[in-house]
């Protein structure tokens, strides 16, 4: 089934946006603003709540005209797209995500039609059951292996990097010595978070999360 | 595709003179009139493509414009608005994104580059410095007259010679010169290995749009050229880098790890640009250096990585494997077609043989040039993410071991077998053997342009 | 508001297909996701993190009421978005150097879709029916694909060179580890920030 990859599940969400001409800022443009205070790293719902790679939110205006002979047409809503690429079920999901960032949902989420709030679980998830939309065709680099055990061996990675480079010239016995040393230490440190970044740099992409 | 005009392009696009004496002189226009009259008269001197049935020219001379340079000369607003954004913007402002930062950051650039005052360069080279000072002493001569320039600064620069006679070798004891890319319609010596690889693994020659502008490129279309479109044709662009290279230290290192290495000095150095310094490439001879491959036109250049996925031979973050990856990226190399760059350039300041001592600080590098029809999807590519990093070639944020600015951080991974004279090592706490002095980015025009250019003629479209 | 996140790039496109071509990219990519030969050059390609494509009907946005009226289009939408390493320009390069053909199969269908060779007119498309990710988050902002593969190369080689450890002599724990080394030595770029987009 095509939401599934693997281990990864590509989660589509699309959420009719309140349309209130009484309303200043009006939805879409409160959702903007929220989002663009809301920290994509660490402290980010999709850090703290468990399972997913990779997730974007956006604010689809209207769909594009992309001239003539095209015919121009406009949608009657906004929507909020929900893309993500994550582990596990996708009850199992939406609920960690209700618990571990229920505010920041319902900050968000406050701004589209039907939308039940996070503390309601079964009527949360239901809510974006009613609003996902197929993914009809879902690629992954890697489907099989999940957010903590990728970070693991990211870290894993960059350790061996370091020892290997560490002792080149050694004793076979101190060789081995060394090395249990350092898987002992290697297994006592904490996993690393997602959405670290790794140290600050002097030069800016461009991008908001630097 | 229709034959070139060689008399219309400039010499130094189409081919390496091979004349071991050179300076590049940078020039500041004052006047537009005065600087147009003064490229009026240097046009007759200017090399042309024309192939030398008499024998070699005593000296030669090509001239290319920064963007401010062809604002100088007034050219029309919407003519120089038409250029590709990185040639306005010009290298410095660049600086981010080509990785020049830290060391190689402007601010520490030759006064030269402080001000953007460059507008020209003309590039003289000549088969000896008599040769070279007389045709310098001819266009000083014209300066004065005309009133057309100032001149800010001049860089020397010579082959390095051995009992005399011009070799290839740079400071680091590297024999280059290996490696321009054929292209079609460019008559010259052309040698397996320099064009693009076709999926029986012979090799053609590259679109002639990836060097000239005016001609189709290897994305099937013209490249992206300022109009008018007689302004561009047979023209290129050019990149200007002068970089310092600090011997003592590439010394004390090679030295220093070639210690730990089971392989021996020699193979050490060969691993870091995957060439021994005598030009054989390892991926050929993996063993030892080979002159009769190096003297093998047929051989010296002729060579992939299908059969070497693993490093083992050349590692897979070779400086060569790294600016030329041949079919390293599968696709039968159609992912790096349009990335290749025509080097020209000879290195600058006294040399030191082996043996004796060398300082950082003495004034010796390598003038390095590059054409290209594209700055940003040619060289400016290449420098960010072949050489600053590494992503393409599976090394994640790993620089060029040579190359890179590592700020004594990084490192560079030989990858080896189980074998005692090839085995895996690190190469860790890199320091920058190579610093940037300066540069630009400069437009080279044709014969035509250059008229038009010189008599006030060009037009927006 | 970004597009980028480390080394990855958001990015998000909507294209209108007459609803009777839809059918025909349904089966397009029923084939893609079923036939290996297709999907063997975007894993080769490696620089995708993920992508995904989404076909909404033109009454298949989602309706909730609230007074809100119902969607009325003639055309039907593609939806795609890719979580890419890299460049815009070096991205689009790649996949128009390498993959035109299967691009084609699936955006000939949209509408003024100028196919994606020669490049420039490809990009220009592109760009106008791109829209922007207001906010993205990734676990491993640090990592591209190609780090993430060899990772996880290094942790299985790593695991069993730990398991082999604790049963072997110091000789033979150097052997074991020379042929760990030989095995990750390829795999050990570092992760980190990324290079300037341009």
């Amino acid at each position: 089934m095509p939401n599934q990859n693997g281990t990864v599940y590509g989660l589509t969400i699309l959420s009719p946006i309140i349309n209130d001409e009484k309303a200043s800022p009006s939805h879409d443009l409160q959702i903007r603003n929220y989002l663009a205070t809301l920290p994509t790293g660490e402290e980010s719902p999709f850090a703290l709540a468990p399972g997913t790679h990779l997730a974007r939110l956006v604010v689809m205006d209207d769909v594009i005209f992309v001239g003539a002979p095209a015919i121009e047409e406009h949608l009657q809503s906004k929507y909020l797209i929900f893309e993500s690429n994550c582990d596990g079920d996708l009850d199992t999901y939406l609920t960690g995500l209700a618990a571990a960032a229920g505010q920041h949902l319902d900050a968000v989420w406050s701004h589209c039609v039907g939308y039940p709030g996070a503390a309601n679980r079964p009527a949360f998830v239901a809510y974006m059951k009613a609003c996902q939309i197929e993914t009809t065709f879902f690629f992954a680099a890697v489907n099989n292996k999940s957010v903590p055990e990728t970070l693991r061996a990211l870290q894993t990675q960059r350790a061996v990097a370091d020892f290997i480079a560490r002792h080149q010239r050694i004793e076979p016995a101190q060789l081995q010595a060394k090395f249990a040393e350092f898987v002992t230490r290697l297994e006592s440190e904490p996993p690393p978070k997602p959405g670290s970044a790794g140290s600050p740099r002097a030069i800016k992409t461009g991008g908001r999360n630097e | 595709m229709s034959r070139l005009n060689e008399t219309d392009i400039q010499g130094f696009v189409l081919r390496g003179y091979n004349l071991p004496f050179a300076r590049y002189v940078f020039l500041h226009f004052e006047d537009a009139a005065r600087a147009r009259a003064l490229i009026g008269r240097l046009l007759p001197v200017i090399t042309t493509g024309q192939h030398w049935d008499a024998g070699k020219p005593q000296s030669t001379v090509n001239i290319a414009f920064t963007h401010r340079g062809l604002a100088a000369l007034n050219l029309p607003q919407a003519t120089l608005l038409s250029f590709p954004v990185e040639f306005l913007q010009g290298m410095k402002s660049r600086a981010a994104i080509l990785g020049d930062t830290g060391i190689n950051a402007p601010e520490h650039w030759d006064k030269l580059w402080h001000e953007d005052s460059v507008h020209a360069w003309l590039g003289i080279n000549g088969q000896s410095p008599a040769a070279l000072d007389a045709r310098c002493s001819e266009i000083q001569a014209m300066l004065e007259q005309t009133r057309g320039a100032i001149q800010l600064a001049s860089q020397d620069a010579a082959a390095i010679m051995d009992d005399g006679k011009p070799t290839t070798r740079e400071h680091f004891g590297y024999t280059d010169g290996f490696g321009n890319p054929d292209y079609l319609g460019v008559e010259r010596s052309t040698q397996p290995g320099q064009g693009k690889l076709m999926p029986d693994g012979t090799w053609a020659p590259l679109a002639t749009g990836e060097l000239l502008l005016g001609y189709a490129d290897e994305a099937g279309e013209l490249p992206v050229a300022p109009v008018p479109h007689i302004l561009a044709s047979n023209g290129t662009f050019m990149v200007y880098r002068k970089m310092h290279q600090n011997v003592a230290t590439f010394r004390v290192y090679l030295d220093e790890h070639a210690a730990q290495y089971g392989g021996g000095k020699e193979k050490l150095a060969a691993k870091f640009i995957g060439r021994w310094r005598d030009g054989t490439p390892i991926e050929l001879s993996p063993d030892k250096p080979d002159q009769s491959i190096v003297k093998d036109s047929n051989r010296n250049t002729n060579f992939s990585y299908g059969a070497d996925l693993e490093g083992t031979r050349c590692p897979i973050g070779a400086h060569v494997r790294r600016v030329h990856p041949r079919d390293a990226f599968g696709f039968n190399g159609r992912l790096i077609d349009r990335r290749r760059i025509t080097r020209r350039g000879l290195p600058y300041g006294p040399p030191v043989p082996e043996g004796q001592p060398a300082s950082d600080s003495d004034e010796r590098g390598i003038v390095f040039m590059a054409l290209n029809a594209s700055l940003s999807r040619q060289f400016e590519f290449v420098q960010q993410q072949w050489i600053e990093y590494g992503n393409d070639a599976h090394q994640g944020n790993d620089k060029d071991m040579l190359m890179g600015n590592h700020g004594g951080k990084g490192k560079f991974v030989v990858q080896g077998d189980a074998g005692a004279a090839n085995p895996p090592i690190i190469c860790a706490n890199l320091p920058n053997f190579v610093e940037l002095r300066g540069g630009d980015y400069f437009f080279l025009p044709s014969i035509t342009a250059l008229g038009m250019i010189a008599m006030g003629l060009v037009d927006p479209r | 508001m970004s597009n980028i996140n480390g080394k990855v790039y958001a990015m998000n496109a909507i294209t209108p297909m007459k609803p009777w071509k839809t059918w025909v990219v349904r089966a397009i990519l029923f084939a893609l996701g079923h036939v290996n030969l297709l999907r063997q050059d975007v894993v080769n390609l490696s620089f995708i993190e993920f992508a995904r494509w989404v076909v909404v009907p033109r009454r298949g946005f989602p309706s909730l009421g609230g007074g809100q009226a119902k969607e009325d289009l003639k055309y039907d939408y593609l939806l795609f978005f890719s979580n890419f390493n890299g460049t815009w320009n070096q991205y689009i390069d790649a996949f128009s150097a390498v993959l035109s053909m299967g691009l084609n199969l699936v955006w000939r269908w949209s509408e003024k879709f100028p196919g994606s060779v020669p490049v420039t007119p490809f990009k220009e498309y592109i760009a106008r029916v791109q829209f922007d990710t207001d906010y993205y988050f990734t676990a491993y902002p640090h990592a591209t694909a190609n780090d993430l593969k060899s990772a996880h190369i290094v942790q299985a080689s790593f695991d069993s060179l730990v398991r082999r450890s604790r049963q072997c002599t110091p000789e033979e724990f150097k052997s074991a580890y020379l042929n760990f080394v030989i095995q990750v030595q390829a795999h050990l770029g570092e992760t980190g920030q990324a290079p300037i987009v341009f």
